[in-house]
């Protein structure tokens, strides 16, 4: 006969080998593997302190003629630790889903029975099929006050465990992030950006529940975001960039009145407009005609380095007269 | 079958609306507030379960999309009408176990029963708008309750406050429905019906 067999690891495990007496001649193999006779006492298999690397196929064989006396498919596992829940609506007022999975893995099949209970009422939450972690709810009413209670269990050969959830309608709203996330340079401002996005699609009507966004933004040298919160709408406009400085942008979503902010979008990266110096390669064709070369000095007519985006700090202005003067002095030179 | 909007009322009803939406708003980041302060102060337990109290107007629905403009308008003002007469009773017992811990609490349980009030009025002007008859307060009002030991009203203090926080996020909710433009007519949806 032939069956499966589950083992706790470190369990001391005795096989016997179906019908045959203990002192009968007997072969065991594990894996296609004779087993040693130092595992058997009399035609008992003996494996002490099992592991999980002993999982696999025993077979046991009558001594002189090889006939199969028995078999069994020994998985060494673990019962659950206490599963991990989650639930959560991103696509209010629809419904919303549960989501499950065990903090370590038990080596063997577990199975999985949730059950949602909105005050009174049993509800049911309809399994995805792939991924079969997942179940789905659908509102039968709205604001209500009246909590759910959701609870998980999980059984498999070696015990059961299970975990229990108990939420607000609002409390576990959370809209998936913002799509379609794009950064623009603004032609001719060198200190905006043009982000845009789209609602999620997941979330199922934008129009009777709007969504406000987060958007945060810092330039690729720095470590600090900026924050910007939106009412309404899905584009704004950086308008303190820092000039010809790499950007990496972000936006999050939420109900404008309920439940928690969605996890941040993926990135987009966007550098501001700059002008293509055109100008300094006429300049430094006249500068190479003469013995002074000042093209380290000279700065196209829209200087970067009077641009307060490229100067920080109160020496900016300065700055700008100081160019100006070093400027002005080597063109009195050429005339 | 009510005839199409004329464009000022659909202006008047726009402006009604997003107003109303605003208070709505306030008053739900107030009742929340005062929400947290009635637990501390009373000594109860936030998550405490609190089986529906008669006579408080639950803000849970069935079939929300499917609501016509005036079942939305009718609703919130019935409900606004109890809680506008269930905080008054909160504020009387209040007063009545005044302690200094309390003055604050009953303070803002006055701010409250204010906002309640002037949303139930706004919610009377977007019902004449839609020239539908403002349904009159019973006369007798409702009939007193039944006297409550000091815990009894906590709970059920507790409850009132809840379902309000609720229900003002319903109100915002409705209101956006009642001001989204009908494509056919120009009325709010629901709001052109059969009397």
């Amino acid at each position: 006969d032939s069956h499966v067999q589950y083992e706790r690891v470190g369990a001391d495990v005795t096989m016997k080998c179906g019908s045959m007496d203990w002192d009968a001649a007997v072969t065991w193999t594990a894996n296609g593997t004779d087993i040693d006779e130092s595992h058997l006492n009399g035609s008992y298999l003996i494996l002490k302190n099992v592991g999980l690397s002993q999982s696999g196929q025993y077979f046991c064989y009558e001594g002189s003629s090889w006939h199969l006396k028995y078999q069994t498919n020994l998985r060494v596992g673990t019962p659950p630790k206490e599963p991990v829940l989650m639930c959560r609506s991103n696509n209010y007022p629809k419904g919303f889903y549960c989501s499950w999975h065990l903090p370590t893995p038990t080596y063997i099949p577990n199975f999985f029975n949730i059950s949602v209970i909105h005050g009174t009422k049993d509800m049911v939450c309809e399994k995805d099929s792939p991924p079969k972690n997942r179940c789905h709810i659908k509102y039968l009413q709205l604001f209500s006050t009246v909590k759910y209670k959701v609870t998980l269990t999980v059984t498999n050969a070696l015990g059961k465990n299970f975990t229990t959830l108990t939420f607000d309608e609002f409390a576990i709203v959370k809209p998936d992030p913002p799509e379609s996330v794009v950064a623009k340079p603004v032609p001719n401002n060198p200190r905006r950006l043009e982000v845009s996005w789209q609602n999620p699609s997941s979330w199922p009507d934008p129009e009777s529940f709007p969504l406000k966004f987060f958007l945060r933004y810092r330039p690729l040298i720095l470590d600090q975001w900026q924050h910007v919160e939106l009412s309404d709408g899905t584009s704004h406009t950086i308008t303190d960039a820092y000039a010809g400085k790499e950007y990496i942008i972000q936006v999050a979503a939420k109900d404008s009145d309920i439940g928690t902010w969605s996890d941040w979008s993926v990135a987009v990266h966007a550098t501001p407009w700059t002008e293509e110096p055109k100008h300094l390669t006429t300049e430094a064709q006249i500068t190479e005609t003469t013995s002074v070369s000042t093209s380290s000095f000279m700065a196209p007519p829209t200087t970067k380095i009077c641009d307060k985006g490229a100067v920080v700090g109160s020496g900016a202005m300065a700055v700008c007269w100081t160019a100006g003067l070093v400027v002005a002095a080597y063109s009195v030179l050429f005339i | 079958m009510a005839a199409a909007d004329s464009p000022s009322t659909a202006l008047r009803r726009r402006d009604l609306c997003s107003r109303g939406i605003r208070l709505a708003g306030k008053m739900r980041a107030d009742v929340v507030d005062l929400l947290d302060a009635y637990v501390e102060q009373q000594g109860l337990d936030a998550s405490a379960s609190v089986a529906a109290v008669e006579g408080v107007p639950l803000a849970a629905v069935e079939r929300w999309d499917e609501q016509t403009g005036t079942q939305r308008l009718l609703e919130n003002l019935a409900a606004y009408r109890a809680f506008r007469a269930l905080l008054a009773q909160m504020l009387e017992e209040q007063r009545e176990q005044l302690g200094e811990a309390d003055a604050g609490l009953g303070r803002a349980l006055a701010a409250v029963l204010l906002q309640v009030s002037a949303f139930a009025y706004h919610l009377e002007e977007l019902l004449r708008l839609e020239s539908r008859g403002i349904p009159g307060e019973e006369e007798d009002g409702p009939p007193p309750p039944p006297r409550l030991s000091r815990f009894e009203q906590k709970l059920r203090g507790l409850g009132v406050l809840r379902e309000l926080a609720h229900w003002a996020v319903r109100s915002v909710r409705d209101l956006r429905q009642l001001a989204k433009p009908s494509p056919a007519s120009g009325a709010a949806p629901g709001l052109a019906e059969s009397p």
